[in-house]
């Protein structure tokens, strides 16, 4: 008989840790009655009829789904070309980046959600404009790094200067050369910074709160009316994470793939 | 005044001299090579000619036109680096019709001139390929061509055979001349390789330190180094004091007064050829084979010469023998270290 060793065993173990509340939660999501038994009384697909049911809930997932898709839309036109800029032309200011790029991890969300409406309530600009700015910032590091990972490995540099002499300009070289090139990684950037806004909760919820309710407030309001329809929430939102993650493997893979050749 | 011209061209880095009022002249359809060692200033040379690097002072002048303040783009001037800088989204004909896309060719022009192109350098049936899919050497034609197709003024070339085997950089070398002198391309080549320097140039321009310490046809180079650098650089030269020439060839009459005497480890005979050659005998110190050449590191009295002969015989000479050798008064060449 084969043995087990202590690498498979504690694999197994930590595995059985992260999956069991996802099976859990599956299941309770699928559960008629749930309560003094092992495993679920029976099974029933009521809790998604009624979550899909509900237009607050379609009209949550849109909001999210839109707040976090244009910010990151902007994000990666605004933050792109400048980490382009500085790791091609100034690469001395790139310590000043990687600075900023602590900075945004040393400000706990609470502190940063007080600071942002002492400094912006009451001045007219729409709180939810305000958290997209915030979220937009949050999002440097990813997008840094991976835009900037995806340039050294590229050698920008050189490809600029051969389209430049070759009588392109700067902007066209970009675009044409740069861009594509980079693609992938601005890709896989994008979906992890689209995911992480998607999943946010504290700045939306003390900014704006019930204003512009997002799935992850929504979630949190149904937490105490139903534990099956919470469950429900956030075996979609498990869904939509899975397909991100093997997005964001399918365009890893691709671009390692694609360097392995060359 | 010269195709190419360069007048007291200057340049610091984070306040290090790379270039010194530099001055260099190019011919219309001539190659000429910078050689000189690592950090020696010629690739930066190479990039302030293009554009993509500003001198601190000094002018450019292309076909008569001051170019220095000349964007890159506008130079009309093609490059071939080092890594190729081939672009990976783009196959063998997109990369090379970019340059032509870029200045608004007509497409019909631009597929004939991509097609001439890609024959010249022998890439037919590979058109469709990605840089990716090609071996170093012909990424290096690819990267010829694409920036000959937009028949620029004049072609820079930065490195572009160091990354290859020996066997392929010598086919390139050969295509490349070949290629150079059928479109009668004002070519500027960067090399650290003394030997690719001498096979393909007209004329060589040797730097050292930021300066061009001496120029002139391969021949006139190896023949008659100015200098115990370019002596030691460009060859296994035997650079001797005064006195150590006088201890070895007592008999020599050399007319000239110098501190330092090149000699070439060929030029060592193993018959007199003239009258006037003078005997020299020796021990060997050590033999190496070197192919078609054998090389001895010959003792003579105190003095250790290195010396090449043609690996004729059957039987190599062993460590310890002595060695009788005759010099030609000719071969002995003085330098003159401060003459530039």
């Amino acid at each position: 008989m084969k043995r087990i060793g202590l690498p498979s065993l504690s694999f197994a173990l930590v595995m059985l840790y992260l999956f069991l509340p996802v099976a859990a939660t599956v299941l309770y999501s699928l559960a008629t009655e749930w309560n003094s038994t092992v495993l679920p009384e029976g099974l029933t697909l009521k809790w998604f009829a009624e979550l899909y049911g509900d237009p607050r809930f379609l009209q949550a997932f849109g909001r999210s789904f839109v707040l976090s898709f244009l910010t990151t839309v902007v994000a990666v036109v605004i933050i792109v070309p400048a980490v382009f800029s500085i790791v091609v032309y100034a690469p001395r200011m790139e310590k000043l980046v990687q600075l900023f790029v602590m900075l945004t991890y040393a400000v706990p969300g609470v502190i940063m959600a007080v600071g942002l409406i002492r400094t912006y309530s009451g001045n007219g600009i729409p709180m939810i404009v305000i958290t997209a700015g915030a979220y937009l910032v949050g999002l440097l590091p990813y997008l840094y790094q991976g835009t900037r990972n995806s340039l050294l490995a590229l050698h920008a540099r050189s490809l600029m200067e051969a389209a430049e002499l070759l009588g392109a300009s700067r902007w066209q070289a970009f675009v044409r050369i740069i861009v594509p090139n980079i693609m992938s990684g601005i890709f896989v950037s994008a979906l992890l910074s689209f995911s992480i806004l998607f999943g946010e909760f504290v700045l939306i919820n003390i900014l704006v709160g019930g204003r512009y309710e997002t799935l992850q407030l929504y979630l949190y309001n149904k937490l105490s009316a139903s534990g099956h329809v919470a469950s429900a929430i956030t075996v979609t939102y498990f869904v939509l994470m899975a397909i991100i993650t093997s997005l964001i493997v399918r365009f890893t893979r691709r671009s390692f793939a694609r360097k392995e050749v060359s | 005044m010269s195709y190419v011209q360069i007048e007291h061209m200057s340049k610091t880095f984070h306040g290090q001299h790379v270039l010194k009022q530099l001055d260099l002249a190019i011919e219309k359809g001539e190659l000429v090579t910078l050689l000189g060692p690592s950090g020696c200033g010629k690739s930066t040379l190479l990039r302030i000619l293009s554009g993509l690097t500003a001198p601190d002072t000094g002018k450019i002048y292309i076909d008569g036109k001051d170019v220095t303040d000349v964007s890159p783009k506008n130079r009309e001037i093609g490059m071939v680096f080092q890594s190729y800088a081939l672009f990976p989204n783009l196959t063998v004909s997109q990369n090379i019709a970019f340059g032509l896309e870029m200045n608004k060719v007509p497409k019909a022009d631009i597929r004939l001139r991509v097609q001439e192109m890609i024959e010249l350098v022998g890439l037919a049936g590979k058109e469709q390929n990605y840089p990716r899919e090609l071996s170093g050497g012909q990424q290096q034609r690819v990267a010829l061509a694409r920036s000959l197709v937009t028949r620029p003024k004049v072609l820079l070339l930065d490195e572009p055979l160091s990354a290859l085997d020996a066997q392929i950089r010598k086919n390139l070398q050969k295509q490349l001349r070949t290629i150079q002198r059928e479109l009668n391309m004002t070519t500027v080549l960067v090399t650290h390789d003394q030997e690719e320097a001498m096979a393909v140039s007209d004329r060589i321009y040797i730097m050292n330190g930021g300066r061009i310490v001496q120029h002139g046809s391969p021949h006139e180079i190896y023949t008659q180094p100015h200098s115990e650098f370019v002596a030691r650089f460009i060859g296994n030269y035997n650079v001797l004091s005064a006195e150590q020439l006088n201890q070895i060839a007592p008999d020599l009459s050399i007319r000239e007064v110098a501190e330092r005497f090149a000699i070439r480890p060929e030029t060592f005979r193993e018959q007199p050829v003239t009258a006037e050659d003078i005997r020299l005998t020796g021990k060997i110190a050590h033999v190496s084979m070197l192919g078609n050449v054998t090389r001895y590191e010959l003792n003579i009295g105190d003095v250790s010469v290195l010396v090449d002969t043609l690996h004729m015989s059957f039987e190599s000479e062993q460590t310890g023998t002595t060695k009788t050798l005759y010099l030609c008064p000719k071969d002995v060449i003085p330098l003159y270290d401060t003459i530039a």
